[in-house]
């Protein structure tokens, strides 16, 4: 967070903590006030339900751009990462987690200028059960696989571009049958941030 | 479907050598890569021993893990028979996946397709 967008903490006001010159009397101390919301800091969030099936991924790619581009504070290389991110899990739901007729739910929660959370949901109905237990430790398993130069067709997904481009990776068994994938990013170094313009010294505010 | 068009151009080369240019337009996701995936591999096995592939990236805007996992084995299957695998114009969000997952220490990537022809001819 910069400074420039942090709340300035409530203070007392000059005219305020001084009486009032025409009363005789000290008046009564104001009521202490809470800070200001600052409704830009709300979380947003936003879900999606799809019918299993790979057709739909390319609207919620062009999805995951827009919003991330615009809403959250990322830069535009972000945004094409969590495109990647949001494609790859919504991909894995759709061909092992949810069965034909089924769905995938997909849930983005965006702190504006802190973090940009996905939220990835399959009924468990698919064609391989996998537990959250089972599922972390293929992860750790194809992490382990990718070190050195990997030829193999599949696998890159959850190893190389989840697990690389986020800060948190959670697998999670639904009470009701299913996973849940979290993934979380935050928004941290200014090469994360989407330019201001500010520093580019071409760049005219007017 | 999302849409993606793979087209083939033979560049003139010295002497015997095999060299031809791969378009890839559009998004490669998994509706539609396996079904484009074969095309590829048709003209690798049509070409036999030393064929050089100049894969045209300019206009691809998406590929997932399963496109780059075709792409490692077009890079093996050619390399395993003398040739050479390039690419060339990809967008930055292309290249960033691709060296997310190590591709690049494999495959160069070139700006434009002058110098990706100069490298394999």
């Amino acid at each position: 967070m910069t400074d420039q967008n942090q709340v300035p903490a409530a203070q007392p006001q000059p005219q305020q903590a001084q009486p009032a010159a025409a009363a005789p009397q000290a008046a009564p101390a104001p009521a202490p006030v809470a800070p200001a919301k600052d409704e830009s800091k709300e979380p947003v969030e936003v879900t999606i339900i799809l019918p299993t099936s790979a057709y739909f991924l390319s609207g919620i790619r062009d999805f995951t751009l827009t919003m991330t581009k615009n809403m959250t504070g990322f830069s535009e290389q972000w945004a094409y990462r969590f495109q990647s991110v949001v494609d790859e899990l919504c991909n894995n739901a759709i061909e092992h987690g949810s069965a034909k007729g089924e769905n995938v739910t997909i849930t983005f929660v965006n702190v504006p200028d802190e973090s940009l959370e996905v939220i990835i949901e399959d009924t468990g109905t698919g064609s391989s059960k996998y537990s959250a237990e089972q599922m972390n430790n293929l992860v750790k398993e194809r992490i382990s696989m990718m070190h050195g130069q990997y030829l193999g067709l599949r696998g890159r997904g959850l190893p190389k571009i989840v697990a690389e481009w986020t800060d948190e990776l959670l697998f999670e068994d639904k009470k009701e049958g299913g996973l849940r994938v979290r993934v979380k990013k935050y928004l941290r170094g200014k090469e994360d941030k989407v330019s201001s313009g500010k520093d580019d010294p071409t760049h005219v505010q007017l | 479907m999302t849409q993606a068009t793979i087209t083939f151009e033979d560049v003139q080369a010295d002497g015997d050598k095999k060299v031809k240019i791969v378009k890839i337009t559009g998004q490669l996701d998994e509706s539609n890569v396996d079904e484009e995936a074969k095309k590829i591999y048709a003209v690798i096995e049509e070409a036999g021993t030393g064929l050089n592939l100049i894969f045209d990236l300019g206009e691809l805007e998406y590929m997932n893990s399963k496109s780059i996992g075709y792409l490692t084995d077009w890079y093996s299957k050619i390399s395993a028979d003398g040739g050479k695998v390039v690419v060339a114009q990809a967008k930055s969000n292309i290249v960033d996946i691709l060296q997310v997952v190590g591709l690049t220490q494999l495959i160069t990537t070139y700006p434009s397709i002058e110098e990706a022809k100069l490298a394999v001819m």
